[in-house]
């Protein structure tokens, strides 16, 4: 019994003292660390400054030519650099209320507007969460030593949104112009003088002049009237991942003429925001998706092509990052033949309980703003997930779109509803029914079950010569959880919902989709 | 399409029901209009600026403004706002939303413009703070004139900028534009300091200044200088340059570096600085142990060079004493004398290369030290047998064939 108390003790003794041991090294060598820090030369030389992409606002450079010097390619680079650091860290400073990094880019004469705007901002709690989307930049004066520079910026487009306690008040979109001294100090290129000036541009809005119109509440292509007969379209084998390395030409070309043999016209496609690419978007992928696009107007359908797969942050400071990312697809496209709309986001109202309505609604405003600008060719539309949503952001779509998986008894009334409501074309963008019953459900529809549905479904849409897109062309085999989560019966539900099974055989709805 | 669909509907049914068993308070969105009462677009900077609404109910409202340098909200009980002196100080655009709730009920937009009739404040950058004499460089004088609330003045404001140099003083109007007034000044033919200085209205800057330096210097001429033409190893002989001028004949500035090439007989390059005083540059390099001729060229790095200067040393001595001691372990040379017979000074070298049946083993190097120089070859290194030596002193060489050691 002793001995065994004296190992005890001799243990306890032995392991303290490695503990401590332990804790005094990894402590000398924090304080070390930490001493050394901030000595290095890249820190001093501010060279590793925001290497991550945090904004990346459109900026044009309308005019370099000036009375002063002329400006080198990398001193511009610098200017620009530093002209939307000093914008992102006022957007921040005005979210936050605190000023950190606004004496890196404004001189201490200027800083002191901003710091007496924030002061009064968080005394009334008030806070504003801004971005500029917009930059058309001129440069008016350039000195010979290369330490001042006058800028013009024309057509900034402001974007803010005013919260008190916690609450939006305001939200506002201005396009304004500002004038502008910058001076190099500290190898920074300091804010001196900012003025607001008035507005110039000539507001013109968005006319679409495309192949796809919308004349009065009809779509029209080609100058025909055009009713959407379609599909929501994955591959059998790559659902949820249609552009991925899996990518087969070939299968997607035999699946269009299985579509085009069900007479459907259109077709909507996923373009994933994470998988694009994000604000850098991929060659590879916007090859993938030329040749689908191709393929399709080959084959005379039409695409609806649904942006931001998967997309979820929302957040102010986000909007410039996501305006690249459509602006590259959607510049690429912008004279495609094949592509009918351009569907912002698939069922952003799911966002509203995480995301907070108002984020979401602006953000898609905002969006569907860019789009105009970069293809006004092309019609846009948000595919809802509900009809109740479908009456937001009415007047900024060119067509409405929502989802429909409800009681199928309920939807003529609805419809009719929503149809009242609005002037614009309506597309009933996704409906069906899963026909999985089985051991996770129970109590599904069997095949017979969905071949009913859509029998009475194609009913409905014909009788009222309604737009309609239903899901979906196959049964999947797998399912990726990012789709509707890890628990089985939700993923064998998503797995049933085509009119094709896995082994190609079609299912007994088939013969009532096909027209 | 997510699973959402089907929850969402028992959602909403959940709630229906819960909506039908509470009853419901309504609340009505009140119509509230706001006219401006004074309808004053333009302010100046600094005058206090009310906005007073008429409202139509007296209600709380709100009001946003959005400035050069970002938003505010302010609150009001009456409608009437008074602006914060920081946003009416403040040149640009200012527009403003009245919010009733999260309603906008009045919108609109002033101007508020520099003021000048407050004293002139006066930012001046001058730069380039040297430039080049001859016409073609030239520095830049830029104004950034402001009122009192550091708001610049608007476009065309009138300033004259002055400058003086040796007997020339020059006054020219300038208009600012795109906020700063701002002018080019080149250089004269003459180097020295040029002063600045500009005024708007009654209001008068600081005095700057800008170096006018001199131009590159253009080819120059160079000389030797020393105590006689003996190369003993000793003496030192001394470059000088002509005074180093530009084109325009002004002496270079001080510190100008000057490079002497110097090839010997032998095609090896040496090499000496100086720096330039009053445009002379000065450089030293030790003389010769041996009879050589040089040939001297300076260069201002890829700026200028001057002439070729040749010299000649003359040998020193024309024989030199090699005694053997002590079992011939022991070998003094010297004395050194040099051309006056006299002792030549401490510090001259001798070598000694030491070699057996034609296999080389060492070369020993020592300096003079009252014309002698001792080398001694030690038993520990040097076994007995026949050596081979090789003495060289100033230029002159003896050799010494199988001296025996013992």
């Amino acid at each position: 019994m002793k001995i065994k108390n004296k190992n005890i003790y001799g243990l306890l003794v032995i392991g303290s003292f490695i503990g401590i041991l332990i804790f005094v090294v990894f402590g000398v060598s924090q304080i070390l660390s930490y001493l050394n820090s901030g000595a290095d030369r890249s820190s001093m030389l501010h060279v590793e400054l925001n290497k991550e992409e945090v904004y990346l606002p459109k900026v044009i450079w309308k005019d370099t030519t000036n009375p002063g010097r002329s400006m080198e390619k990398q001193t511009l680079l610098d200017i620009e650099k530093d002209y939307l650091n000093a914008w992102y860290v006022r957007h921040v400073a005005y979210q936050t209320n605190l000023i950190n990094g606004i004496d890196e880019y404004y001189t201490t004469s200027a800083r002191q507007h901003i710091v007496a705007n924030i002061d009064t901002n968080r005394k009334n709690n008030v806070s504003v969460i801004g971005t500029t989307t917009d930059h058309n930049l001129s440069l008016n004066f350039y000195s010979t030593d290369g330490q001042l520079v006058g800028l013009r910026v024309t057509n900034v487009r402001e974007y803010q949104s005013v919260y008190k306690d916690g609450k939006l008040l305001l939200e506002t979109v201005e396009e304004s112009d500002y004038q502008m001294l910058l001076l190099l100090e500290d190898g920074f290129w300091r804010i001196r003088h900012l003025i607001k000036e008035e507005n110039q541009a000539d507001k013109k809005g968005f006319i679409a002049k495309g192949n796809t119109q919308v004349i009065g509440n009809k779509i029209h292509t080609g100058g025909i009237e055009y009713r959407i007969k379609g599909i929501n379209y994955y591959p059998q084998h790559t659902p949820w991942d249609m552009f991925g390395d899996d990518f087969e030409m070939s299968t997607i070309s035999k699946d269009f003429d299985i579509i085009k043999d069900m007479k459907l016209n259109t077709i909507r496609i996923f373009v994933s925001y994470e998988d694009f690419g994000k604000a850098n978007v991929k060659q590879e992928k916007l090859v993938k998706l030329k040749q689908v696009l191709d393929k399709a107007a080959d084959k005379n359908l039409k695409v609806i092509v649904t942006l931001f797969d998967f997309y979820g942050d929302y957040s102010v400071l986000d909007w410039t990052l996501t305006h690249r990312h459509v602006e590259q697809i959607v510049t690429e496209f912008k004279s495609h033949p094949a592509i009918l709309a351009w569907d912002i986001k698939n069922e952003p109202n799911l966002d509203f309980k995480t995301r907070g309505q108002e984020k979401v609604v602006a953000w898609l405003r905002e969006i569907i703003h860019q789009i105009k600008k970069y293809d006004p060719y092309h019609l846009v539309t948000i595919g809802w997930s509900d009809i109740e949503s479908a009456r937001l952001l009415q007047n900024d779509v060119d067509i409405v779109s929502f989802h429909y998986y409800k009681n199928i008894d309920a939807f003529e009334e609805v419809y009719q509803e929503l149809d009242d409501e609005t002037d614009k074309p309506i597309i009933l963008q996704e409906y069906g029914i899963s026909s999985n019953r089985g051991l996770w459900n129970p109590l599904g529809a069997s095949e017979g079950k969905q071949a009913d549905y859509y029998k009475q479904f194609q009913e409905i849409v014909t009788k009222n010569s309604i737009h309609y897109m239903f899901w979906t062309l196959y049964d999947f085999e797998k399912i990726p959880n990012s789709v509707v989560g890890t628990l089985p019966w939700r993923k064998q539900k998503q797995k049933y919902f085509g009119c094709i099974d896995r082994e190609g055989a079609k299912k007994e709805s088939f013969e009532f989709i096909e027209e | 399409m997510r699973w959402n669909s089907k929850y969402n509907s028992i959602w909403l049914l959940v709630v229906l029901i819960c909506s039908i068993s509470f009853t419901t308070k309504l609340v009505t969105s009140e119509q509230v209009s706001a006219i401006l009462e004074n309808q004053r677009k333009n302010y100046t900077a600094g005058e206090s600026i009310s906005l007073d609404f008429g409202l139509s109910k007296t209600v709380h409202t709100q009001l946003f403004l959005h400035s050069s340098f970002g938003s505010i909200l302010i609150d009001s009980d009456t409608g009437s706002f008074m602006l914060p002196d920081f946003i009416s100080k403040k040149k640009g655009l200012l527009t403003y939303e009245l919010l009733y709730g999260t309603k906008i009920i009045y919108k609109g937009v002033l101007k508020i413009t520099a003021n000048r009739n407050t004293a002139v404040q006066l930012e001046t950058y001058i730069g380039p703070p040297s430039i080049i004499v001859g016409g073609t460089d030239y520095t830049m004088q830029v104004v950034i004139p402001t009122d009192v609330y550091d708001n610049p003045l608007p476009d065309s404001t009138a300033m004259d900028m002055r400058y003086q140099f040796l007997d020339k003083e020059k006054e020219i109007e300038v208009y600012t534009a795109s906020l700063i007034g701002w002018h080019r000044i080149h250089s004269y033919d003459v180097s020295g300091r040029l002063l600045i200085a500009s005024k708007v209205n009654e209001k008068t800057s600081k005095e700057f200044s800008v170096e006018m330096r001199p131009s590159l210097p253009s080819d120059f001429q160079i000389y030797s200088n020393r105590n006689h033409e003996y190369a003993d190893g000793n003496q030192i002989t001394e470059f000088t340059t002509s005074i180093l001028k530009d084109e325009f004949g002004n002496i270079i500035s001080n510190g100008t570096r000057v490079d002497f090439n110097i090839k010997t007989e032998n095609n090896i390059v040496l090499h000496t600085q100086g720096s330039t005083v009053n445009g002379v540059a000065t450089a030293k390099i030790l003389a010769p142990d041996d009879q050589t001729r040089w040939q001297v060229k300076a260069y201002v790095s890829g700026m200028a060079e001057s002439n070729v200067l040749n010299l000649e040393y003359k040998s020193v001595v024309d024989n030199f004493e090699v005694k053997f001691a002590k079992k011939n372990r022991e070998i003094k040379v010297g004395p050194l004398l040099s051309f006056m017979d006299q002792l030549i000074p401490d510090g001259a070298i001798v070598s000694m290369e030491i070699s057996k049946q034609g296999e080389f083993i060492e070369k020993k190097i020592q300096t003079s030290f009252l014309g002698e120089v001792v080398f001694r070859l030690h038993e520990g290194f040097y076994t007995s047998g026949d050596y081979d030596l090789k003495i060289k002193a100033l230029g002159l060489k003896k050799e010494f064939r199988s001296i025996i050691l013992q």
